[in-house]
């Protein structure tokens, strides 16, 4: 639907801005290179007196008004007082970077607000309103996994009036949960053990009628989108294809394989055990000594068995302590007159632990020491004597026990399974996890169920190590997630974390080389191909990050309110000072200033708020993410005279911030094939960089880009300036 | 690997702790707070973390830690422990301990601080006492103006008192001797012991009377001056009773003493400093008691005998002075009563911290540890 446009600039004179800038000649710029004629000023536009003001000039009998530049404040604030119902709205941010960022009454600081506003209505006139892409939608939330976490999501889910599926491998639900003879105490006053919570979450499960159980249930394939997967299920002979919206994946942990503990004696001695034999032991009955069935006296806990050690997990599993804790009360209720003995690097007990911890800690028979344990030996007695260092009772103690419990850690199921078995092109798990130990973890520290997988949500063990109370927690926050995924899948939205757009890429096919770089580089798995190996998009898949966007050398991935050209178009816009005096080193430079909206334009934002001097040379504007740079708008920006191009991301790496998880990194692997055009153009490298930057960074940033400014103009104005 | 200490848990060591009004011992999570506040603690090793992680383990050896007795229950940890331990009285119940450890026989240790026998502990010198004065005939109020020598002759109190302090002093001997013996072989803490016995027992001896490190004390900062009175009223008493024994034997001066003769002004100022000092004691345990507990039996056990003493002491002597009979001679019988248990059971109750702290301050000058 291609609208017949009418444009009006609205300018706000509030929160300093009118102080800083001349808006006659302002006005000037915009009806005549910004070719708008309709302009308004207000003095506080976000008030209803504004709004008042704007929306009668709307109305279709009047002004008709349907595309806006609204030049006030950042885009970040006020987007509800400025936003205006099937308008193009163009927010030009005048307040933070300029009002408050740059010297009232400079020459360069009024250049700089009409430079912003030329690149507004430039760019505004190759906009156009989005169309939300809707499809079938079908929303079924499938839960992976029937342990703690999986149930708690089902049950989310089902209660919230959706359909669930849940799946799970072994005969019975439950999980670790349901194989626990006792559990910690998950109510105030967190001293007494008690029946494993899980059992009356099977029971809810069972009895919720939205929820479909499959048990010995495996995965075969799921193929399709969210809203329009289809998962093939295998239970016994049976397949079965059933349509699901989204996922929770709930798969769980197994434990560290004890076999690889033999310095702790596990395999050299049967009166070794981990913690998992030791809650069999326990629900046996009474706690005895595998080798002789006696009770023993004294029982050793070595936590960190294989945990926080770089040789083995390198991480914290989370219930250790606790278990041990619980275990040790078992020796004690097994024979009164047996001593517990736990020995830790820390004892963590995270949250309302603590108080269970006090409670055994205070049982006559619970001894606890930090201790590094170094070996554990079987001496003649049958008895077994663990030596450890650095423990409080000294350097070079033993310890005497009858039996060994080793507080084994856990390892998540997505470690060498890929569970889900998706059937997209870029593989069948969950990528990249090595950086998670195999934890389907991410680093979208806002986002903390998503996966790289849209409408997969991790909850539970598989996602970070927990505790039982924990993973009823997070399987409701998963399940809250995938509604959200199947619900902005409905509506036509990104789901997140540009939850509100309603654009989506749709590429000219027509010029498509079928080079793949799009489905190599889409972080999101979202663009398969055909039998021809011609790329097509699963949009519901798709996060809007618009990677494939840069990615792809012919420019075909347009969005409505993105593609190359209308930014290269703002670029474009941007008006650059002759040079009268090539020698001069105060030549009045021009750089391109491209920044990801997640992190660089906050962090811009709140240098303005603290009133920071941003350099005045540089004209910024906002990216989805640094993934969608295309090395065009270089050209287009050094054709129109620009000295220099800076970059500003997230941080990338195995600790990278990057919202769209490969934006950034992408980027800047795109740049380093660019150094060697420009060095065959006679430009020098430099004058394009890219910098890494957190929110957090913003005091950082005026030195930043001032180094950058100083560093243009050491190598000189661009030699096409004026050509 | 070579050298190791093995640790082997004993959960009725724990229980003894916790019965002997340690009860908070396992609260401990030992994160030092205890040692950091602590003002008399020396430098390196310091406690009473170390004992509470001991005693909390159930390793009993740590009644012969000579720094148990380093500590005078300042309480600045109690109150500073972040999760209510109460190390200073878990030290103290360890100094109960050390001295059951080291009494013979221990069996009566452990009656003295179990109150189940306090009738008995009671009746021992009530019996033995009525006993000696039935069968040497002296049974009985006599005629006259009020002379105790004529209730009670002194010579049958010396035949009763003096064994009783010698076998007091045998027993404490013997107890502080393997004691010495210990702390040098078996404490983990070792350190070489230098310096010569003697001059550091008079500095050690003059640390006490001055109440040097007693004083380091902030919480109950008064507990030193109160426990200076008594010490003092003591040592007053000591004399005057050593005064007594040579009047009675070598000078052969009566009792009743003139009031205003020296030996009598010296027993007044006794009288005066112990019953002052052990009032106030009786007053700031109970008002500090939420801060920093109340004590355990073992600790009022002595605390009472000693206020009997005294008090006892001071109502025979006025009810002589105002000739009340009737109450001045069993008053006089109930003051012997105390003075037989505050010296016989010597060795038993709180009263051994005179040896063992005075030899454990010795070891710890002498070691070097924070004198």
């Amino acid at each position: 639907m291609e609208m017949e446009k009418k444009f009006g600039v609205y300018l706000c004179k509030g929160c300093g801005i009118a102080e800083m800038i001349n808006f006659e000649s302002l006005t000037k710029v915009i009806k005549k290179e910004g070719k708008i004629q309709h302009i308004k000023e207000h003095d506080i536009l976000c008030s209803p007196d504004a709004r008042a003001m704007i929306m009668e000039d709307l109305k279709p009998e009047g002004e008709a008004i349907n595309a806006l530049v609204i030049a006030a404040c950042s885009p970040r604030v006020k987007y509800e007082e400025l936003d205006f119902p099937n308008c193009l709205v163009e927010r030009c941010n005048i307040r933070e970077q300029v009002a408050w960022t740059q010297p009232p009454g400079a020459e360069e600081t009024q250049a700089l607000a009409e430079d912003y506003l030329r690149m507004s209505c430039a760019r505004i006139k190759k906009t156009d309103l989005p169309e939300p892409y809707q499809t079938e939608c079908d929303k079924t939330i499938m839960v992976i996994g029937g342990g703690m976490a999986g149930l708690s999501a089902a049950l989310e889910a089902a209660n919230n009036g959706y359909q669930v599926l849940l799946v799970e491998k072994e005969a019975e639900l439950g999980g670790y949960g349901a194989k626990m003879y006792k559990s910690t105490p998950s109510s105030y006053p967190y001293t007494t053990l008690q029946e494993p919570a899980v059992f009356k979450k099977i029971q809810e499960v069972n009895s919720q009628p939205n929820i479909r159980v499959m048990t010995s249930a495996e995965i075969v394939t799921i193929d399709g989108q969210p809203g329009l997967l289809d998962a093939t299920i295998k239970v016994g002979e049976d397949e079965e294809v059933i349509r699901v919206g989204s996922i929770v994946l709930a798969a769980g942990w197994k434990p560290y394989d004890a076999g690889k503990l033999e310095h702790l004696g596990y395999g050299v001695s049967k009166n070794v055990i981990t913690n998992i034999e030791m809650e069999e032991l326990a629900k046996k009955g009474k706690i005895v000594r595998p080798s002789d069935g006696k009770a023993p006296e004294r029982v050793a806990f070595i936590q960190c068995a294989g945990s926080r050690d770089p040789n083995h997990l390198p991480y914290c599993s989370d219930f250790c302590c606790s278990a041990s804790l619980k275990q040790a009360l078992y020796v004690r209720q097994s024979n009164p007159e047996a001593v517990a003995m736990i020995l830790y690097k820390d004892i963590r007990t995270p949250g309302q632990m603590e108080l269970f911890y006090k409670q055994v800690q205070s049982d006559p028979g619970v001894m606890l020491t930090k201790a590094e344990v170094t070996g554990v030996a079987v001496t003649a007695g049958d008895k077994l004597l663990i030596s450890a260092t650095n423990t409080l009772l000294g350097d070079n103690v033993a310890f005497e026990a009858d039996l060994v419990v080793l507080a084994t850690g856990l390892v998540p199921r997505t470690v060498d399974e890929p569970i889900l078995n998706l059937t997209y092109r870029q593989g069948p798990g969950l990528p990249n996890l090595e950086l998670f130990n195999g934890f389907a973890d991410s680093n979208f520290i806002c986002f903390p169920y998503e996966t790289r997988r849209t409408g997969v949500y991790a909850a539970g063990c598989v996602h970070q190590p927990m505790t039982m109370a924990m993973a009823a927690e997070d399987g409701v926050g998963a399940a809250c997630k995938a509604i959200q995924a199947v619900e902005h899948v409905a509506a036509g939205m990104a789901v997140h974390p540009r939850a509100w757009d309603e654009t989506f890429p749709d590429p000219f096919m027509q010029r498509c080389t079928s080079c793949k770089r799009c489905t190599e580089e889409c972080p999101f798995g979202a663009i398969e191909e055909d039998e021809k190996g011609t790329p097509f998009f699963k949009i519901n898949r798709c996060r809007r990050c618009a990677t494939c966007m840069g990615a792809c050398p012919e420019r075909i991935v347009f969005f409505k309110d993105l593609n190359v050209d209308i930014l290269g178009s703002a670029i474009k816009a941007v008006d650059v000072p002759e040079i009268e005096d090539e020698d001069d080193p105060e030549f009045p430079v021009r750089i391109i200033g491209l920044i990801c909206e997640n992190d660089a334009l906050p962090a811009l934002d709140a240098a303005a708020v603290h009133r920071l001097k941003i350099n005045p040379t540089i004209r910024f504007l906002s990216l989805r993410c640094l993934g969608s740079f295309a090395m065009e708008w270089i050209k287009i920006a050094l054709n129109n005279g620009v000295d220099g191009m800076i970059l500003l991301g997230c941080k990338y790496g195995d600790d990278y911030q990057c919202h769209f998880a490969k934006g950034s990194e992408l980027c800047a692997y795109r740049l380093t094939k660019l150094s060697e055009t420009l060095d065959k153009l006679g430009l020098e490298a430099d004058r394009v960089q890219q910098f890494q930057i957190a929110i957090s960074d913003f005091d950082k940033l005026p030195q930043m880009l001032d180094d950058f400014v100083a560093r243009v103009r050491e190598i000189g104005p661009n030699p096409f300036k004026g050509l | 690997m070579a050298g190791e200490t093995v640790i082997k848990p004993d959960l009725q060591f724990i229980n003894r702790v916790i019965a002997a009004g340690g009860d908070t011992v396992k609260q401990c999570y030992q994160c030092d707070t205890c040692s950091v506040v602590c003002n008399p603690t020396p430098d390196s090793k310091p406690f009473p973390r170390k004992e509470m992680l001991r005693a909390q383990w159930g390793l009993k050896d740590v009644v012969k830690d000579p720094d148990i007795w380093l500590c005078h229950q300042c309480s600045d940890c109690t109150v500073y422990c972040p999760r209510g331990a109460k190390p200073g009285e878990v030290m103290n119940v360890l100094r109960k301990l050390c001295i059951e450890t080291y009494a013979t026989p221990s069996i009566l240790a452990q009656m003295v601080g179990d109150y189940k026998f306090l009738p008995l502990l009671i009746a021992l010198p009530v019996l033995l006492l009525a006993l000696a004065l039935k069968i040497t005939g002296h049974w009985g109020i006599p005629e006259g103006p009020i002379v105790y020598s004529h209730f009670f002759p002194t010579l049958l109190i010396d035949a009763i008192f003096v064994p009783a302090f010698f076998f007091a002093v045998a027993v404490l001997g013997k107890g502080v001797l393997a004691y010495w013996k210990d702390i040098n072989r078996d404490n983990p803490w070792r350190v070489k012991v230098g310096g010569n016995l003697v001059g550091n027992l008079i500095a050690t001896l003059k640390d006490i009377l001055m109440h040097n490190r007693f004083r380091e004390c902030e919480t109950t900062y008064n507990r030193s001056t109160n426990h200076l009175f008594v010490l003092f009223g003591f040592i007053f008493l000591a004399v005057v009773t050593s005064w007594g024994f040579l009047n009675e034997w070598a000078l052969h001066v009566e009792s009743p003493y003139f009031l205003l003769s020296p030996i009598k002004l010296l027993a007044m100022a006794g009288t005066a400093a112990l019953l002052y000092g052990i009032f106030n004691i009786i007053k700031e345990r109970q008002a500090n008691a939420e801060k920093v507990g109340y004590g355990s039996y073992y600790d009022w056990f002595l605390i009472y005998v000693i206020f009997v003493v005294g008090a006892t002491g001071l109502l025979a002597w006025l009810f002589r002075l105002v000739g009340i009979k009737i109450l001045a001679y069993p008053t006089y019988f109930l003051h012997l009563t105390a003075v037989f248990m505050l010296f016989f059971y010597a060795p038993y109750t709180k009263m051994a911290h005179m040896v063992y702290r005075t030899v454990a301050m010795l070891w710890a000058r002498m070691a070097d540890r924070g004198f």
